[in-house]
């Protein structure tokens, strides 16, 4: 029932621009995006991508029309798109209102941070591709993979719920950390954990104190973080990090960004992926 | 050369009629320039295309006509404007403190509109609704303007007393108010989220890719009036070179030429910052290069920097769309690898000249 | 006329001026002399503009403060005693820059000529960091000649106020920018200079001020002046006046074999 009234309100949602038959140039911005694209079974479709978009492997051989906060507007042109089905925050808006004003159908897709969200992102990118049935199918099948995961998750007694700190980056020293209503909190929950530090949004430096009193069981970090890619010896040396269980037992975790963070079609996996390293197999 | 007094025969040919020449082979360079940069682009749509067709009385095609009325003429217009206010701003402000590295950061005008900036991206969204929405997306432009102009008023008043302007105040004071701006702007990219903190940093590198027929009506007509005020201030300039006690004795009003050069160059710089970003360089190349070409007569210096600027800006701007098409490097990266190796190299060639 | 009537300067706690008179006509050559500290150099900034004074000095009958800045370039010229250049100009665009707005900049005449005057003409195209002291300060006042080329206009005669005009200049350019003077005043322009050396000014000046500690010891013509009285109190050294035997002209020299 709720699946349904999703879908009717993301219906009702998608722009007038919507397009009457399938769209045979495809432009995706975002990395969840474009996956939900290739696991709709559309991905022959597509002409480009932006640089956040990683997986499926092959994605990767089309043109890049650069970072989605910073799009080329004669870039996105240059594909030649019909249809451009974007994240949030896509911009700069001068390049996307030069998209719609040359006709191109332009959806937008909103964020997420939990199951509720990813499924409407299925909904509204099948809507856009005139694929409901199939979308719906996705969404059914993740829906009942991440419920799955949830009720794991629920299961775990809180005083056994373990403590995960998100470190985005260590520059020099500081720790930068995923606070609440952050993607990495709520890959946490869903995975039964908990977020180590609370009491701040988005992601933020931390001060020493506030990691020793954070005491995490596992440090989570992204497997490529562009510019800030810190040793793992420096980071578990650092003073702050040396005093929390998580350094004493080695516990610092490495996943793909785009497959841990992105909240997409793989979400219920990586999820699963991390209760997995939190608990240990069966739990 | 000859020197004959009033016997009719050849006078002196001296750097003024090079200038000339300079400046008449500069517009052919900016006139080739600008129809290279319509006719490129990742789309590749071509100008020569959309003028055949519509020579042989075709319509063009709509997306061809969105390209190169939408985003690359505005981008052309954008260009020229941002390219000649830095280039001149600089050459304005190398006169003004009577140093061929000043450049308009020395007035407070970087760090005021940087932190203008910095403060839009991360506090926009606490704006109340109806200031948001009036703004629009150009609340960091508008911002960035206002920063500007506000830092290089609050310098000008510490810097001038009883009616006199001391550059050397301004130049100190400048220096102690950019660390203040630094010391805000890290206040706020440290409140900033991973988002903002992106936008933060490729506004920092500058772009054009935002330029806009609405941008181009707000921000050029303020850049050109600026530009405007250069020929009334050349004389000025030049006399200042000789110190500006000499500079009072020749005629010159010397506070008014040094109120109206730091206003205009507050306006074009201000405007140029706010709509492109930050783009370095060119403000100490051009007006370098084009004194080691044709001396420093303030005269044919400020419109040939104008002319020059303008090229190699929207030169650099047609690199960064097409080399990594269809996604763009912003400008400020391209205007920095090809200008600091030149900088260099000009001041390795001429180590004998550049005395500060 | 130029006149200075009772003119006070103070700089930061010292008064370097003390109630100053003098006057200087057109037609003549007037010299400020004086030891050094002694305040002649500030008598003409003061008459220049350039400090800050109270009294009043007056430039063809019209107090110099009530001129335009352009109007006043056209009525004085002034020498400084030296010049830093920022830029790299050439002697050409310097001197150009005495040409006044009104007047042609295009025209290359008057500078070239001026240049002539001073004995630069080949210069014109040479940059002006690379000459020698002395040649740049004979550019400076080709450009200073440029700006009132003409003695005398309609609304009276022009005046050159110059700060130590020769005392960098060898003998032959010394004799030849005091000739330049002399015919100025001559033509009927008044010229005003700060003198360093005694002799040199025996030579060109009509009338003479000797400014000792803030104060006009004498002014008036060279004979009145230069008394040995005068000259001892002046310079704290005996000086004694001698007259050459043919043309009965001065010369000066500081009596006694070695220093007191």
């Amino acid at each position: 029932m709720r699946l349904a009234l999703s879908l009717l309100t993301m219906l009702a949602a998608t722009t007038p621009a919507a397009v009457s038959q399938s769209p045979d140039r495809l432009l995706t911005i975002g990395g969840s995006v474009t996956e939900i694209v290739h696991a709709l079974g559309e991905g022959e479709r597509l002409v480009g991508r932006d640089t956040t978009s990683t997986y499926p492997p092959q994605v990767q051989a089309l043109p890049d029309v650069g970072y989605m906060r910073a799009l080329s507007p004669e870039g996105v042109l240059s594909v030649r798109p019909d249809l451009v089905i974007a994240e949030d925050g896509a911009g700069p808006p001068e390049a996307i209102d030069v998209v719609r004003k040359a006709g191109i159908a332009y959806v937008p897709v909103p964020d997420a941070t939990d199951r509720a969200g990813i499924i409407d992102k299925i909904l509204t990118i099948g809507a856009a591709l005139g694929d409901e049935s199939d979308a719906e199918a996705l969404a059914a099948s993740v829906d009942a993979d991440l419920r799955a995961t949830e009720a794991k998750a629920a299961a775990i007694p809180p005083e056994r719920r373990k403590r995960v700190l998100f470190v985005l980056s260590n520059q020099g020293g500081r720790i930068m950390a995923g606070g609440a209503n952050t993607a990495a909190e709520g890959i946490i929950r869903l995975a039964g954990g908990v977020n180590a530090v609370d009491g701040f949004d988005g992601y933020k430096p931390l001060t020493d104190e506030a990691i020793t009193r954070a005491a995490p069981d596992l440090i989570l970090m992204m497997a490529r973080s562009g510019d800030h890619a810190p040793a793992e010896a420096d980071l578990l040396t650092h003073p702050a990090i040396a005093t929390t269980p998580a350094a004493a037992t080695g516990a610092l975790v490495r996943m793909d960004g785009l497959y841990l963070l992105g909240f997409g079609p793989r979400t219920a996996q990586a999820a699963a992926d991390l209760a997995a390293m939190l608990y240990g197999g069966t739990e | 050369m000859t020197v004959t007094l009033d016997t009719g025969a050849p006078r002196i040919t001296d750097r003024r009629s090079r200038a000339r020449q300079v400046q008449f082979w500069l517009i052919a360079l900016l006139v080739a320039v600008s129809i290279l940069s319509l006719g490129q682009g990742a789309s590749g749509i071509s100008l020569v295309g959309a003028v055949s067709d519509l020579v042989q009385g075709r319509s063009i095609a709509p997306l061809d006509r969105i390209v190169l009325l939408d985003i690359r003429l505005p981008r052309l217009a954008m260009g020229i404007a941002v390219g000649a206010s830095l280039a001149v701003s600089g050459a304005l402000m190398q006169g003004l403190f009577r140093n061929p590295l000043a450049d308009p950061g020395l007035v407070g005008i970087s760090a005021g509109a940087g932190l203008g900036a910095i403060a839009a991206i991360v506090l926009g969204g606490a704006l109340p609704g109806a200031v948001a929405t009036l703004a629009g997306h150009h609340l960091v432009a508008v911002a960035a303007f206002l920063g500007g102009w506000i830092s290089t008023l609050v310098l000008y008043r510490v810097a001038t007393r009883a009616g006199r302007t001391s550059v050397a105040t301004m130049l100190l004071a400048g220096i102690a108010l950019a660390a203040l701006s630094g010391a805000a702007s890290g206040v706020l990219v440290y409140m900033a989220d991973d988002q903002q903190l992106r936008d933060l940093t490729f506004w920092g590198m500058g772009s054009l890719a935002g330029a806009t027929w609405g941008k181009v009506a707000a921000a050029a007509p303020i850049m050109l009036a600026a530009l405007a005020t250069a020929p009334f201030l050349a004389r000025g300039l030049n006399g200042l070179a000789l110190g500006e006690a000499t500079a009072g004795h020749i005629g010159i009003q010397v506070q008014r030429v040094k109120a109206l050069t730091i206003l205009a160059v507050t306006g074009a710089t201000g405007a140029a910052v706010a709509v492109s970003g930050g783009i370095g360089f060119i403000g100490i190349v051009v007006p370098h290069l084009l004194r080691l070409a044709t001396g420093p007569d303030h005269e044919t210096l400020l419109p040939n920097a104008a002319l020059l600027g303008a090229s190699l800006l929207i030169a650099a701007d047609m690199i960064s769309r097409t080399l990594i098409a269809p996604a763009e490097l912003p400008i400020g990266i391209v205007t920095a690898l090809l200008g600091a190796p030149v900088f260099l190299w000009i001041l390795l060639r001429q180590r004998a000249l550049v005395d500060l | 006329m130029l006149e200075a009537r009772d003119i006070r300067v103070r700089l930061g706690r010292r008064t370097v001026l003390d109630g100053v008179d003098m006057t200087a006509a057109p037609g003549e050559v007037t010299a400020i002399v004086g030891p050094n500290g002694s305040g002649k150099t500030t008598l003409l900034r003061a008459l220049c503009g350039d400090v800050p004074y109270e009294g009043r000095v007056l430039l063809n009958d019209r107090d110099r403060r009530s001129y335009a800045p352009a109007a006043l370039a056209a009525v004085r010229a002034v020498l400084p005693q030296a010049s830093a250049l920022a830029f790299p100009f050439t002697v050409i665009e310097i001197v150009r820059l005495g040409l006044r707005a009104g007047l042609s900049a295009a025209d290359d005449d008057l500078p070239l000529q001026a240049l002539a005057e001073v004995g630069l003409a080949g210069h014109a195209n040479r940059f002006y960091q690379e000459l020698s002291g002395g040649e740049q300060q004979r550019v400076q006042l080709a450009r200073v000649l440029t700006q009132v080329w003409w003695p005398v206009a309609k609304d009276g005669p022009r005046w050159l106020l110059l700060d130590e005009p020769v005392s960098n200049l060898d003998i032959g350019h010394q004799m030849q920018v005091m000739r330049l003077m002399r015919r100025y005043a001559d033509a009927g322009g008044g010229v005003i200079a700060v003198m360093h050396d005694l002799n040199l000014t025996v030579m060109i000046a009509d009338k003479v001020v000797l400014v000792n500690r803030g104060r006009i010891l004498g002014a008036g013509p060279v004979s009145q002046v230069f008394t040995d009285a005068n000259l001892g109190a002046a310079y704290g050294y005996p000086c004694h006046a001698n007259r050459i035997p043919e043309g009965g002209r001065f010369f000066l020299l500081p009596h006694g074999k070695e220093p007191a």
